[in-house]
C-alpha cells in the first residue's frame, strides 16, 4: 500500500519535473537568440562609448585577446578589445580595475590609442558612497569624460593626478579616495598598453570561436 | 515636569528630569565654547536654529498626539537633543541640514515611538546618522581651525553662509576650506584616513598643519572641554561612571593594540581619545539614560562595544568617525543586554 | 461575482500582500527605488502569480497531498525562471537593473501562500482572479514605495521608463522637483524600510476611521432604546 502510493508520487512529480523542464526549456531555445543579440547591443553599446566608432571599421567585439596581468588588477583575466582599420590595430580597448577605491574594487573599460592618448573611460563596476565616490559613473558626473584626449607621456608624468596631488584632474567635494584611485588606474593601464602593444595586437583572437 | 527617574532598587535620587537635562546643558557650555574658539561662532547659529526647529517640532507632534504641550516641552529632552545633533554638524552646513535632522529625530525616531522613555534609539545620534548617509558633502564640510583658514570669517558672513551658501563677501564654503594652495583642507580623522589610503605612513601625515598638536589642531581641544563637562557630570552623579569609562577604557585598549602592530598604518592613542567625536560621545551620548543599557554589567558591555566599534569604523569601515555609528548599533542590542544582565534579586541566592 | 469583489478587496486593501501579510519584503524593500523598477518587479511578481495560481488550480485534483508542495515549488520555479528568461530577451537594461531580485521572486512567499491557501482548492477561474489581485495589490504597493522614494530622493517619476516600455518612454520622465542634493537616504535602504512603516501606518490610519465611521451610527442605534427605556421610569 505505502509502497504503491510512493511509486505513485514518484511518477506525478517526475510527470512535474519533465513538464516544468520542458516549458522552461521551450522558453529558452526560443529567447535564446533574443538575449544574445541583447548582451553583443550591450556590450558595443559600452565599446561606443569609450571608442568612437568612425575610428575603426571591425567588428571590435569580436576581436578580442584575454591577458592577466598584476599591472591592471586583481582579476584573474581581463579582455582586451582591437579596433582595426584596414587589419591595422589603431587603438585597444581595455578591461582593468583600480584596486584602491573608498570602498574597494573600481572595474574600468579604457579605449586607448597606441600613442598613449585616451579615447574613453567608463566604470562597469564599483561600491563607492552614493553622493560623494559614485560621481565617476557617467550617469551621474561629466567628470569620467576628463580622460578623453589626455595622454600619459612618461611614467612620471605629474598631470595624471587630482588636483590635490598637482595634477589635472578635479577631485570630488568631499572624495578624494575615488578619483584618486580611478586617475591612476587609467594611468597604469595606459603605460601597460602602450608597452604592450605589439603583443596584444599579434596575440590571437579569442572572442571569435568558430566563425573565422 | 516632575517625572522622578526611577531604576531598581527604587531609591530616590531627588533629581527631577528637568534639573537632570539643565545640568547636561550646563556641562556642554565649555565644549561648545571651545568650538566657538576654534572653529567660529557657527555653531552658536547651528544651535539657536536647532532648539526653535526641535520646539516646533515637539510641539506640533504633541499637539497632533493631544498630549499637554508645555509640560511634556519643559523636561527639556528635545532641547538636548537639538544641542547635541547641533554640536555634531559641521558649524556652516546650510540651515536646511539642521531642520531635516531635527525633524527626523524628534518626530521619527523618538515621537513615534512614543515620546522621551519609548525611544528605542538615542534622537541626536539616528539624526546625525541620516544627515550624514543623505548628505555626506554638506555633513563633512568642517571648516579647518581659524588660525589656519585662508580668509578669516566673522559672524554676519557665518549667517550668511547657512542661509544662503556664500559669505558676504561671496566665498563659497568650499573656498573658504581651501588653504592658501587653494586645497581644500578636511578635519584630522578625515585626512588621516585619506593619506593612510594613498600610502603614505601616520608619521608623513601627521606633518601636515592640521596636526600640529596631538591630535589636530583644535579638536584636542574641544574634545578636552568636553570632557571636563563629562567630569562634571559625574561628579554631579547625573551620570554613572560605568557607559564612559568602559567606552573610552575600550577605545585605548584598541588603539594601543592596533598601534603596537601596526604603527605605520594606525594612529596612537591620543589620537584617537582626542580626535572627533570621542569625549562628546562617551559622556554627553552613549550616556542617554533610555536609550542606553540600565544595569551596571550591562553599561559595561554597552559602553565598551561602542569604545570597539568606534575604533573598527573609523580604522576600517567606509566613514572616518563613528561614534553615531557606535551609539546607533548598540542601541539595538540595549534590550539583549539588560535581559541578560539583571542583578539578583536581593535576598535571594545566586542561581547555582 | 460576489467572490470576485471580495478578492479584488482583499488583495488591493484588507490582505494586501505587501502591507497586511507583509509578505515578500525582500524584493519589496530591495528594488522600490525608482518607480521604473517597482513597475517591472510587480508585473513580473503578478505574471508569476497569475500563472503559478491557475496551473497549481488546474492541476489540484490530481496533486496528492503528500507531494502537494514539491509540485507547487516546481511550478512556481518554471513560471520565475520564463519570466526571467523573457525579461533578458525583451526588456534587458530593467533585466540588468533589476538584477537578482527575478530570480528571487520565487522565494516571494505571497506566492506559494496563495498556491496553498486559495488556488489548490478552488477553481481556475477564481485563482487567477486572486492571482491577478493579489499581484496588483503587491505591485501597486511597490509603485507608492517607488514613486515615494524616487520623488522624495531625486525628485523625478519615471526615470529610466525607456527600460522598461522602450524608447518612446523616455519622455514620461518627469522632473518633478529640483534639488541641489539628492535626499540620498530615501534611495538607501533605510528609505525603504521607513517609506513602508509609513505605509502601514497611513492603511491602519484609514482602517481605523472607517472603523469609527461605521461605529458611531452604530453607536446612536444604541443610545435610542436605551433612551426610551429610561422615559418610561
Amino acid at each position: 500500500m505505502i509502497l504503491s502510493s510512493m511509486g505513485k508520487n514518484g511518477a506525478i512529480l517526475t510527470a512535474f519535473a519533465l513538464l516544468t523542464t520542458g516549458a522552461v526549456t521551450l522558453v529558452q531555445q526560443f529567447t535564446a537568440p533574443k538575449i544574445a543579440i541583447q548582451e553583443k547591443k550591450q556590450l558595443q553599446g559600452l565599446l561606443h562609448q569609450v571608442l568612437p566608432e568612425s575610428a575603426y571599421d571591425n567588428e571590435l567585439y569580436l576581436d578580442c585577446t584575454q591577458i592577466s596581468s598584476q599591472e591592471l588588477g586583481p582579476q584573474p583575466s581581463y579582455t582586451v578589445y582591437r579596433a582595426r582599420q584596414q587589419g591595422e590595430v589603431v587603438a585597444l580597448v581595455m578591461q582593468s580595475t583600480a584596486p584602491n577605491g573608498y570602498s574597494g574594487n573600481i572595474e574600468l573599460l579604457s579605449a586607448i590609442y597606441p600613442d598613449g592618448t585616451v579615447a574613453g573611460v567608463r566604470v562597469t563596476k564599483h561600491n563607492e558612497t552614493p553622493g560623494l565616490g559614485d560621481k565617476i559613473e557617467a550617469k551621474r558626473s561629466e567628470w569620467i569624460n576628463s580622460f578623453s584626449t589626455q595622454q600619459v607621456r612618461s611614467q612620471d608624468d605629474r598631470r595624471w593626478a587630482v588636483k590635490k596631488d598637482g595634477g589635472t584632474f578635479d577631485q570630488f567635494t568631499g572624495a578624494t579616495i575615488t578619483p584618486r584611485a580611478v586617475v591612476g588606474a587609467v594611468k597604469n593601464t595606459v603605460l601597460y598598453a602602450q608597452r604592450n602593444f605589439n603583443t596584444l595586437a599579434q596575440a590571437e583572437n579569442s572572442c571569435n570561436p568558430g566563425e573565422s | 515636569m516632575n517625572l522622578n527617574m526611577m531604576s531598581s532598587p527604587y531609591k530616590h535620587s531627588h533629581k527631577s528630569l528637568t534639573s537632570v537635562m539643565m545640568l547636561v546643558t550646563l556641562a556642554a557650555v565649555p565644549g561648545i565654547l571651545a568650538q566657538c574658539y576654534f572653529f567660529g561662532a557657527g555653531v552658536l547659529i547651528q544651535l539657536a536654529l536647532a532648539l526653535v526647529c526641535v520646539t516646533l517640532f515637539e510641539a506640533g507632534v504633541l499637539y497632533l498626539r493631544g498630549r499637554k504641550i508645555w509640560h511634556t516641552l519643559q523636561d527639556g529632552s528635545a532641547w538636548l537633543t537639538g544641542l547635541l545633533l547641533a554640536v555634531s554638524i559641521p558649524p556652516l552646513a546650510p540651515w536646511w541640514v539642521i531642520v531635516i535632522g531635527t525633524f527626523f529625530a524628534i518626530v521619527f525616531v523618538k515621537q513615534l515611538y512614543g515620546g522621551l522613555g519609548g525611544n528605542l534609539f538615542n534622537p541626536a545620534m539616528a539624526g546625525y546618522v541620516l544627515l550624514l548617509v543623505s548628505f555626506p558633502v554638506q555633513m563633512t564640510s568642517w571648516l579647518p581651525p581659524a588660525e589656519l583658514m585662508h580668509h578669516q570669517v566673522g559672524l554676519l558672513d557665518e549667517l550668511s553662509m547657512i542661509f544662503s551658501n556664500y559669505s558676504q563677501s561671496g566665498y563659497s564654503l568650499e573656498q573658504l576650506r581651501s588653504n592658501v594652495d587653494g586645497i581644500t583642507m578636511a578635519t584630522p580623522l578625515d585626512t588621516l584616513r585619506t593619506d593612510v589610503s594613498h600610502g603614505l605612513t601616520v608619521a608623513e601625515s601627521m606633518t601636515k598643519p592640521v596636526f600640529t598638536e596631538t591630535a589636530g589642531l583644535g579638536w584636542q581641544w574641544v574634545n578636552a572641554a568636553y570632557l571636563l563637562g563629562g567630569l562634571f557630570l559625574l561628579q554631579q552623579r547625573v551620570i554613572n561612571w560605568h557607559i564612559p569609562v568602559a567606552m573610552l577604557a575600550a577605545l585605548s585598549l584598541c588603539a594601543s593594540i592596533g598601534y603596537i602592530f601596526d604603527s605605520g598604518n594606525q594612529p596612537g592613542l591620543a589620537f584617537h581619545l582626542l580626535s572627533g567625536a570621542t569625549m562628546l560621545g562617551a559622556f554627553f551620548i552613549a550616556t542617554d539614560p533610555v536609550s542606553a543599557s540600565t544595569t551596571n554589567r550591562g553599561r559595561l558591555i554597552y559602553g565598551a562595544a561602542i569604545g570597539v566599534i568606534v575604533y573598527l569604523i573609523r580604522s576600517f569601515g567606509g566613514y572616518p568617525d563613528a561614534v553615531a555609528f557606535a551609539v546607533l548599533l548598540m542601541n539595538m542590542a540595549v534590550p539583549l543586554i539588560d535581559h541578560y544582565t539583571q542583578p539578583r534579586t536581593y535576598g535571594y541566592g545566586a542561581k547555582s | 461575482m460576489r467572490d470576485f469583489k471580495t478578492l479584488f478587496k482583499d488583495g488591493v486593501w484588507a490582505n494586501n500582500p505587501a502591507l497586511v501579510q507583509l509578505l515578500g519584503l525582500c524584493p519589496l524593500l530591495a528594488v522600490s527605488s525608482t518607480i521604473t523598477n517597482a513597475l517591472g518587479l510587480g508585473l513580473a511578481t503578478l505574471l508569476v502569480l497569475v500563472g503559478s495560481n491557475v496551473t497549481v488550480s488546474l492541476v489540484r485534483n490530481w496533486v496528492p497531498k503528500d507531494i502537494r508542495i514539491p509540485v507547487f515549488v516546481m511550478i512556481i520555479a518554471a513560471f520565475v525562471t520564463i519570466i526571467q528568461l523573457l525579461m533578458n530577451a525583451f526588456t534587458f537594461g530593467l533585466y540588468q537593473s533589476l538584477g537578482i531580485f527575478i530570480p528571487l521572486i520565487v522565494t516571494n512567499c505571497a506566492i506559494i501562500g496563495r498556491a496553498e491557501a486559495f488556488a489548490s482548492k478552488n477553481s481556475p477561474l477564481l485563482s487567477a482572479w486572486d492571482g491577478l489581485m493579489m499581484g496588483f495589490g503587491f505591485a501597486l504597493i511597490l509603485c507608492v514605495l517607488g514613486a515615494m522614494r524616487e520623488l522624495i530622493g531625486q525628485g523625478t517619476l519615471f526615470d529610466g521608463a525607456d527600460l522598461l516600455l522602450g524608447p518612446w518612454a523616455q519622455s514620461l520622465r518627469l522632473d518633478i522637483i529640483h534639488f541641489d542634493n539628492q535626499f540620498l537616504l530615501a534611495i538607501l535602504p533605510p528609505g525603504a524600510f521607513i517609506g513602508l512603516g509609513l505605509l502601514i501606518a497611513a492603511k491602519n490610519l484609514i482602517d481605523a476611521q472607517l472603523k469609527a465611521k461605521q461605529l458611531a451610527p452604530d453607536a446612536e442605534q444604541v443610545k435610542g432604546p436605551r433612551a426610551r427605556v429610561t422615559s418610561l421610569d
